[in-house]
């Protein structure tokens, strides 16, 4: 099915995915520890101080994260030529540790602003890297790509743990870098607003992104600025990462499943495609956050941990169901 | 004409495999001999234990690692990305977790062994098995095995938090590999599991050498080649989960020690492979060892520098393999 | 007063003479006869490392870090012996120490270290730590034959601990947090800092997180609700540097400021490696307490 037969009934798919992400737009702001009832969002002053301060910025945290994701992923993928890549199984998740890290030890009283500009850097740094390699790898072997990232994403990984293992900072980091928003509030997240202009802008690029994929010769051939093109993809992958990874730290699958599960039924056209993934990732992270705040109310599951499973377990159906179909 | 190439060619490679041997002697004496003090006995022993773990591991990983690529016609894989770590760690942390750091340390070291070299053979199985119903997809096979691994540490990195700080650091120990405390009555049993494995897969490396001309040759040669391959990826298995459970998980060494043994011996057939390869993981750790130990004094780090440099290199020969 | 020193010193001297020859000690795996007065000792536990210093014992073989930097001095002199994860059996079987004394993080060592000589776990696992430290401090006075400084220094952690139970009383209720990052995680009562609940019995303000032996993750808006009148912070990056900035910065929030803790300035910052690396050694227990009772008798 492409995104031309799409169209007739677009209107129909607008409106349930609109109503779906609405539908957990609403829960997400009332599920929390603080008592909130709907009925007292116009009488109680409290209620909508609590909302503004905690509710609100957590769900927005929640959607900006999960479409900034899974733009990241679609984006990652179309760059590498691969469907089964994803920031977080490339190094990019890695490097951004390790940059927290040096940060940390160099600077230790350093705010978090800080720490995030410098895992912003080393994200950058690490995913240019793999992205620059990947492009070399014959292009005959299409897992060759994902795997080598897993073994580049590991040694970087390996190099972060040694790091903070002899340093006691182990723990340290693995907390942080679980994908988690109970640390959320007003003040606290606003950094994902620029992932949000971010995917906006690989929005705005969709056309050229799409040809990229095509390979160097035949966008170059298109008129395309093959290296800029290029340049730009990395920058808006390692940046959306690097936030996300120092705001909330690393849910893993989302740019990996929206874009996979929207592909097999939007094609390749980025353009059509794009809002459905942001969509998509949006939900699936909202969702599991929801599910988190309720498993073991009034403590909290991070949503990581939650999309490791709920994650794993579409990607398995997916993968399984494709290859039946074959 | 070509028999006198092939002849020529075997006598190189058997010239390098004594080479190879010799200098894997070498280390091991270096290995036993330097820097000698304290109760001699005793250290000759420890030192004996780890050597004895070294060796093992390094036939185990290398062993597997080889019959894992030929089943999967692929020189760039190795069976521990097939979320078996993150298995490994994942179980350790449930341990610590339930029983606290303390009770952790006193679980029977034999029960331990046991219980993790069945929950990584389970596992692998599980995903090797469905090989014998469904046409044999191994991007499917692959990716499988790394979206587990997901999921094992992020239930991993759920339990860690929750864990106090010194539970935790008797937990970060298990993330590497070490030689440095190896129980003797492991030794025996991983030992036991890792002879008979390498046995097997000697015995079979003439069917290996047809499994690695591509499965629709072996087939028409006459090969049941469904069969073959689950057998073998079975041993593969126990392999793989044997040496895990002995010292930790090593994830790189695999790949390492392969890409090095091709280069040096340039050659497919099994029965030079697979020597080729076991002795060449045997120098890269004990030698490594040997140096870290008495050149560079942080012996605890070997199972760290191996994954470090380990992953480096494969890198840097893959990049190089990818550009020619 | 002298008759009653020496009636004190006179059990004491028996105690000594019997215990020169052999002392059974309550380790953390039950009880241990340690054959003689051990002359060179190895020591993995830095809680043991911690009090054995306080009892004026010189330890021969230490680890390469000691994280608590009030005794990086004690390396001096000290043979390296490994690190506490991994101890170094060929330097242990150099120096050929009479007693080996893991615990903690290194107490899956011990069946490592037994095979160079007699090794004793002293890990504190009881959410009980106030009382298990003062367990081993007498335990340690015994193996040393040491015993009547040990007990001095038990009726000083005693004293501190009495003095701080009373500068708590009727100041309110109490969370203890860890802080990582941006993230928060809450302990309870049982849990391995829950201790401070119940030796200076200063009420939890969740009775709730009792039903967790381990932490909970937990939301700022959990904080809001549970409200509790005092704050006890770990910041877990505290090892590197400076702890309290970072944990300062992670819980001056909106939500948190609501909470009577905050309002009043009542946030304790603890000594990062006497709250968790070094925790039941005699000064490192001092400290703790220390750092609570100046707090608290900072208000009314």
């Amino acid at each position: 099915m492409t995104a031309g037969s799409l169209g007739s009934q677009g209107f129909a798919y607008w409106a349930v995915g609109a109503a779906t992400l609405l539908a957990l737009f609403v829960a997400s702001l009332f599920v929390g520890v603080g008592e909130l009832a709907i009925g007292s969002l116009a009488s109680d002053p409290e209620a909508l101080r609590l909302i503004m301060i905690s509710r609100l910025p957590r769900t927005l945290a929640a959607l900006l994260a999960g479409s900034a994701l899974a733009i990241a992923g679609l984006v990652m993928q179309t760059l590498a030529r691969n469907r089964f890549v994803e920031p977080s199984t490339a190094g990019t998740a890695q490097s951004a540790a390790l940059g927290i890290l040096v940060v940390t030890l160099v600077w230790p009283d350093a705010a978090l602003g800080w720490k995030a500009a410098g895992a912003a850097v080393t994200a950058l740094a690490g995913t240019s890297i793999f992205l620059m390699l990947a492009h070399r790898l014959p292009p005959t072997q299409p897992f060759l790509v994902p795997l080598f990232g897993l073994v580049y994403g590991g040694v970087i990984g390996a190099a972060a743990i040694f790091a903070a293992w002899h340093l006691d900072l182990l723990q340290y980091l693995e907390v942080w870098m679980t994908g988690e928003f109970s640390g959320i509030l007003r003040g606290r997240y606003e950094l994902l607003w620029v992932a949000a202009a971010l995917v906006v802008l690989a929005w705005w690029t969709a056309d050229r992104l799409t040809m990229l994929s095509l390979g160097r010769d035949v966008s170059i051939g298109l008129g395309l600025n093959y290296a800029g093109m290029l340049r730009l993809g990395l920058v808006i992958v390692s940046a959306i990462t690097a936030l996300t990874v120092v705001v909330v730290g690393t849910i893993p699958f989302v740019g990996l499943v929206a874009p996979n599960i929207v592909s097999r039924f939007a094609g390749e056209n980025l353009r059509h495609t794009l809002p459905w993934v942001a969509g998509g990732g949006a939900a699936l992270v909202l969702a599991c956050d929801i599910i988190g705040r309720l498993i073991r109310f009034p403590y909290e599951v991070p949503v990581g941990t939650i999309l490791g499973v709920v994650g794993a377990v579409l990607f398995l159906v997916l993968l399984l169901g494709r290859s039946s179909n074959d | 004409m070509t028999e006198v190439v092939m002849q020529r060619a075997l006598v190189r490679h058997e010239g390098r495999l004594a080479m190879m041997a010799a200098v894997a002697v070498l280390v091991g004496v270096a290995f036993m001999t330097i820097g000698l003090r304290g109760n001699l006995a005793l250290v000759i022993e420890l030192r004996a234990v780890r050597l004895a773990a070294m060796v093992l591991v390094g036939v185990a990983v290398a062993v597997s690692t080889v019959v894992f690529q030929t089943v999967c016609a692929n020189r760039i894989i190795t069976p521990s990305i097939m979320g078996l770590d993150a298995l490994y760690v994942f179980c350790q942390t449930a341990l610590v977790f339930a029983l606290s750091g303390f009770g952790f340390a006193g679980i029977d070291p034999r029960l331990h062994f046991l219980g993790n070299f069945t929950a990584m053979t389970s596992l692998a199985l599980a995903l090797f098995l469905p090989m014998l119903r469904r046409r044999f997809d191994l991007t499917l096979m692959l990716l499988t095995g790394v979206v587990l691994g997901v999921l094992f540490r992020s239930l991993t990195t759920l339990l860690a938090r929750l864990l106090d700080p010194n539970d935790f650091a008797v937990l970060q120990g298990t993330v590497f590999a070490s030689f440095n405390a190896v129980e003797p009555d492991l030794l025996l049993l991983a030992g036991v599991i890792t002879v008979a494995c390498v046995a097997i897969a000697w015995r079979a490396r003439h069917v290996l050498d047809v499994l690695a001309l591509g499965t629709d040759t072996a087939i028409g040669l006459g090969l049941a080649w469904r069969a073959t391959a689950a057998r073998l990826l079975v041993f593969v298995a126990a392999l793989v989960s044997a040496s895990t459970a002995l010292v930790g998980p090593m994830a790189f060494l695999g790949l390492l020690v392969v890409s090095l043994t091709e280069r040096i011996v340039g050659t497919n057939r099994h029965a030079i492979l697979l020597p080729a390869a076991a002795l060449t993981a045997i120098i890269v750790l004990v030698g490594g060892q040997t140096v870290l130990q008495h050149a560079l004094g942080g012996e605890g780090s070997l199972g760290i520098v191996v994954e470090f440099v380990g992953g480096i290199v494969f890198l840097a020969i893959l990049f190089a393999g990818g550009r020619r | 007063m002298r008759w009653l020193k020496s009636v004190l010193a006179l059990p004491a001297l028996a105690l000594f003479l019997v215990q020169a020859f052999a002392a059974q000690i309550e380790t953390a795996r039950g009880p241990v006869i340690v054959g003689k007065t051990p002359q060179t000792l190895a020591v993995f536990d830095i809680a043991a490392v911690d009090t054995l210093n306080s009892l004026g014992v010189k330890i021969a073989g230490l680890p390469d870090k000691l994280y608590v930097p009030e005794l990086a001095e004690l390396k001096d002199g000290a043979e390296t012996v490994g690190t506490i994860f991994e101890p170094d059996l060929e330097a242990l079987s150099a120096l050929a120490p009479d007693l080996i004394i893991v615990g903690g993080r290194s107490s899956p060592q011990l069946a490592t270290t037994s095979r160079i000589a007699q090794s004793i776990d002293m890990t504190m696992n009881g959410d009980d730590l106030f009382a298990q430290a003062k367990q081993r401090l007498m335990a340690y006075g015994a193996i040393v034959g040491k015993p009547a400084e040990a007990a001095a220094l038990a009726s000083e952690l005693d004293e501190a601990l009495s003095s701080t139970r009373a500068a708590v009383k009727g100041k309110g209720t109490a969370l203890i947090l860890m802080t990582s990052g941006p993230k928060v995680t809450a302990y309870g009562k049982e849990s391995r800092f829950g201790w401070l609940h119940s030796a200076l019995q200063l009420t939890p303000a969740v009775e709730d997180v009792e039903a967790a032996t381990h932490g909970e993750a937990i939301s700022f808006e959990f904080l809001r609700d549970a409200n509790p009148d005092w704050l006890i912070v770990l910041d877990r990056a505290a090892a590197i540097g400076s702890g309290e900035q970072n944990a300062r910065a992670t819980l001056d929030n909106e939500l948190v400021a609501e909470t009577t803790a905050w309002k009043k300035g009542q946030v304790v910052y603890m000594p990062a490696a006497d709250f968790y690396i070094a925790a039941g050694g005699v000064q490192s227990t001092k400290r703790v307490l220390k750092t609570i009772r100046d707090a608290f008798s900072r208000t009314q």
